[in-house]
């Protein structure tokens, strides 16, 4: 080669732009999810290196990794309830205008502020309803009392042993899930002990622990449940989705999964890039189309499936959480002593001590 | 051309069978070495998943063996010396455990060891959990973070035990690896928990990169390495355990079967090839080597050489041709024989008509010569000297009308080429015919000193009229005696089927000679001296013959001396 070539084709090289670096991302998806996400984002041709978060561990792990600050992501999904602590923290960003501008649903934008301001983008909204075969008829209301007398009639209810599910037994009995004295009260004793009561009655006895989601799903495809009080996330796993129809539950909680940049990201306009593809119209049909999840978008939602928006109306009803960093924590002590109580091994009164003089510890933490 | 035949079968062969076995076959081969290196594939990612499940198995026994002790102990927290026996037995049962310590809910410490600083003790994490590794002393350790509960589910306090991740090291490294190959085992942040070769991380690896961000597992082969992966944090992430495991082999080894097999296919297929092409030549030249004598056959009759060569002989349709162009070759040597007969009779026919008409123009003339010569003759005196010629031109005459009346008898028959050569319609009885020939040829054969015998089996009329049947019998009786036979023999009988009579006249004169057979019933063939015969006697016979619709044919008298006439009448 002639050497003004070399040198033309070794300028055309260099004026060559790098390759812009993968956008880091942290996420909570599921296995199945996260095959479509990277099926997706290769559609889009978006580079995006991405590193899974077991959703157990996950408030966790991105406390730790936000809080060393070395390997951070330029975005990451997170479930709603563990913002307003990434909030307190000051280990978020808040989003661009352009973002927030965008058409959510009120659900969706409310889940994505902590005390009236942005500071993520939401993804999701989730939270729990009753699910029922479409040939099934509906509860004569959304209460709990009405559910229970439905299901009596067929002889089967799904609820999970968790306190998520126990938020409406206690919200009915006016307690709500926040640290203090009212979980030792006389209304919570009654809820746990109204939902114990469920338990080898109108509900079967529950599964062993760590079991729970597949154990339901056989037995809402086996057809031994008529009523399922269940959230999004189960649905797209369902055999015959188009049988499938849902109610709202009084009282229930509703959350859901926002995308979130952290102020040690290294690309955060990356990351809000991310983000916006995530929930770009496309995108979240794509993902609605596959599992059923709800839309943030008006747009995405106004063009879903119509069980997507029966769950949206169903989720309507529904009541956030208190939008509390400590929120998460209360579960790590009501679960158990939901599950003592629901196994017999503590009387409702017992249990609802214990869970008082946890969240109490948790009040008095530094 | 005839070589091009070869070549060209060849050629045919190459295509219809060489080249789609060529194209097949390699098809074969790379879908072969294909499978194999999918197989390879497969079973690294079989063995990653047998050693990341025993891994795990092991992680989790140890997560559960410390759960029901930490279950254990919340019911009686306060008990130091049941909490001492819990731990010791923990320690015991637990081999992998380096440090344990039970804290309060605070995270102070209630029993057992330090707890290192940053140990999250459970919050946030549904009641426990498995950490990342780290590396404590030199060694990867993880710790396993379990929150002790009592009956009614309250917290009591946390159990943390610090696990020596040594045995991921000794179950990798008793692990049976493939050539150049070597297991990696890195925590979800992709720090080198062990390697079964003791070696360490070479900068950024891409298989651990796509390890950690699969959600399962995958194979990848880049820069020469085939590298299998597995996260495991894809079944397990809700017990924590976030690792991937990386199976790495040099292509070059990993492949190495699979090259040896596609090298040894296409070697024997090759060989397998050649084999077939030099039988396909060797078949071929075989095929084609009848065509091309049949060929050169062909080219000889053509040229008129019908009876050149050995007949060509071949297998199958070539066989059936060959004997086809025999028959077609003998076919047409016949008709060339039979058209050169029709020439030659032809001609025989022309000299017949032009002789019968000469003949009949001097017959007239001649009678009156022979009467004028016979009255001058009785007109002279005895011992006139004139006697003596006149009648020498009174026999002469006679001669000529006697040749004359030969050619006259032989043109009233009918010529073989003319329409009217069909059988006649009379018929005669063989038995009466041979004794009136033998009444008749007796004065002749008593001058010639010869005997007559008859043997006359056949009663059936024949379809022949009776003075034809005689005029051809005393032919052949006066035919034998003037060749100077001294024995003949006529025999009548039944031809084969029945439907004919066999007239047989033998001799033991010298014979026909072979040579003269084909002629010796030409008109004007003879084999008497010169004036003895007139060459019409056989062709009468066989003019005679052919017109009752039989045959006459000659050949050698038994123990092969003197002549043996066989006549064929066809029964009346």
């Amino acid at each position: 080669m002639h050497r003004p070539a070399l040198v033309a084709a070794l300028a055309a090289c260099a004026s060559q732009p790098a390759a812009p670096p993968p956008i880091r991302f942290l996420h909570t998806f599921d296995s199945k999810e996260t095959e479509l996400f990277n099926a997706t984002m290769a559609e889009r041709r978006l580079a995006v290196e991405s590193s899974l978060v077991p959703f157990a561990r996950g408030q966790q792990v991105i406390a730790e990794i936000l809080n060393d600050g070395k390997h951070c992501p330029d975005a990451i999904r997170i479930d709603a309830t563990w913002l307003p602590e990434l909030v307190a923290a000051h280990l978020l960003a808040p989003p661009p205008p352009a973002l927030v501008a965008l058409d959510w649903t009120p659900e969706a934008a409310a889940l994505a502020q902590v005390d009236g301001r942005w500071w993520s983008v939401p993804e999701t909204v989730d939270g729990l309803f009753v699910a029922r075969d479409a040939a099934q008829a509906a509860p004569a209301s959304p209460s709990i009392d009405d559910l229970v007398a439905a299901a009596k009639a067929r002889s089967s209810l799904a609820v999970r042993v968790d306190g998520y599910w126990l938020v409406p037994w206690l919200r009915a009995e006016g307690v709500e899930l926040q640290p203090g004295d009212a979980i030792a009260s006389q209304g919570a004793v009654h809820a746990l002990s109204k939902f114990a009561a469920l338990f080898g009655g109108v509900v079967p006895a529950p599964p062993a622990a760590g079991s729970e989601a597949p154990e339901e799903l056989r037995r809402w495809n086996d057809g031994e449940v008529a009523y399922w009080v269940t959230g999004p996330w189960q649905l797209g796993a369902l055999r015959d989705r188009e049988r499938v129809a849902v109610s709202a539950l009084a009282h229930a909680p509703r959350g859901g999964q926002l995308l979130v940049v952290p102020t040690c990201a290294p690309r955060p306009e990356a990351g809000w890039r991310l983000a916006g593809e995530l929930t770009s119209v496309t995108v979240e049909l794509v993902f609605a189309d596959a599992f059923s999840t709800v839309p943030t978008r008006r747009a995405a939602f106004d063009s879903a499936a119509p069980l997507v928006r029966a769950e949206y109306d169903a989720l309507g009803s529904a009541e956030p959480l208190p939008r509390s960093p400590v929120t998460p924590l209360l579960f790590d002590d009501l679960n158990p002593a939901l599950a003592a109580v629901v196994a017999g091994d503590a009387t409702a009164e017992e249990a609802a001590a214990g869970i008082a003089r946890g969240w109490h510890r948790l009040r008095t933490r530094p | 051309m005839r070589s091009s035949l070869r070549w060209r079968v060849l050629l045919v062969l190459s295509l219809a069978a060489l080249v789609p076995t060529t194209i097949v076959g390699v098809l074969a081969i790379l879908r072969a070495r294909h499978d194999v290196e999918d197989e390879v594939q497969r079973g690294a990612l079989a063995h990653i998943r047998a050693l990341g499940a025993a891994l795990d198995d092991t992680l989790q026994d140890a997560r559960r063996t410390v759960e029901l002790a930490g279950a254990s102990w919340a019911d009686a927290p306060g008990d130091v010396r049941e909490t001492q026996l819990l731990l010791r037995r923990l320690r015991r049962d637990v081999p992998i455990i380096k440090s344990l310590s039970i804290v309060d809910p605070d995270g102070k410490l209630l029993y057992g060891d330090t707890v290192p600083k940053g140990i999250d003790i459970g919050s946030h994490s549904f009641g426990g959990y498995i950490g990342d590794a780290v590396f404590e002393g030199g060694r990867p350790t993880v710790h396993v973070v379990v929150q002790a509960r009592g009956r009614t589910g309250e917290l009591m306090g946390v159990v943390i035990a610090a696990l020596d991740l040594g045995f991921v090291r000794d179950v990798i490294a008793a692990a049976r690896l493939g050539p150049g190959a070597r297991v990696l085992v890195v925590d979800g942040t992709g720090v080198l928990v062990a390697s079964s070769d003791g070696s360490a991380l070479a900068g950024s690896d891409p298989a651990v990169d796509r390890a950690l961000e699969s959600t399962v597992e995958g194979t990848l082969s880049e820069h020469g390495i085939v590298s299998a992966y597995r996260n495991l944090s894809s079944y397990q992430s809700l017990r924590g355990v976030r690792w991937a495991i990386v199976h790495e082999q040099p292509e070059d080894q990993a492949y190495a079967l699979a090259r040896r097999t596609t090298r040894d296919t296409a070697i024997i297929g090759a060989a397998a090839l050649a084999l077939a092409l030099a039988m396909g030549a060797f078949f071929a030249t075989r095929l084609t080597r009848p065509l091309a004598d049949l060929a050169r056959r062909a080219d000889a009759i053509a040229a008129g050489h019908t009876t050149d060569g050995p007949p060509v002989r071949g297998p199958g349709e070539i066989g059936t041709l060959a004997l086809s162009v025999d028959e077609m070759a003998k076919r047409i040597a016949e008709r060339a024989e039979l058209q050169a007969a029709l020439a030659r009779g032809d001609r025989l026919a022309s000299v017949g008509v032009m002789s019968a008409q000469v003949a009949h123009e001097i017959n007239n003339p001649l009678t009156t010569v022979l009467g004028y010569a016979k009255l001058l003759q009785e007109d002279k005196p005895e011992g006139h000297p004139d006697r003596t010629a006149l009648a020498l031109i009174a026999d002469e005459a006679e001669r000529m009308k006697k040749i004359i009346g030969g050619l006259l008898e032989y043109a009233r028959a009918p010529r073989q080429s003319e329409p009217a050569m069909q059988a006649t319609t009379g018929s005669s009885e063989p038995a009466a015919v041979v004794r009136h020939v033998a009444a008749l040829v007796a004065p002749q054969l008593r001058k010639a000193k010869a005997e007559l015998d008859t043997d006359v089996t056949a009663t059936a009329p024949i379809a022949i009229e009776a003075h034809a049947l005689q005029q051809v019998l005393v032919n052949l009786v006066q035919n034998a005696a003037q060749a100077g036979a001294s024995k003949i023999a006529i025999a009548v009988a039944p031809a084969t089927g029945n439907v004919a009579t066999r007239i047989v006249v033998r001799d033991d004169g010298p014979g026909v000679p072979a040579a003269d057979r084909a002629r010796v019933f030409d008109p004007f063939f003879t084999t008497k001296a010169p004036g003895a015969g007139t060459g019409l006697g056989l062709a009468v016979c066989k003019h005679l013959v052919a017109t009752a619709g039989g045959s006459i044919e000659v050949g050698d008298g038994p123990d092969g001396r003197g002549a043996e006439f066989r006549v064929t009448i066809p029964n009346a």
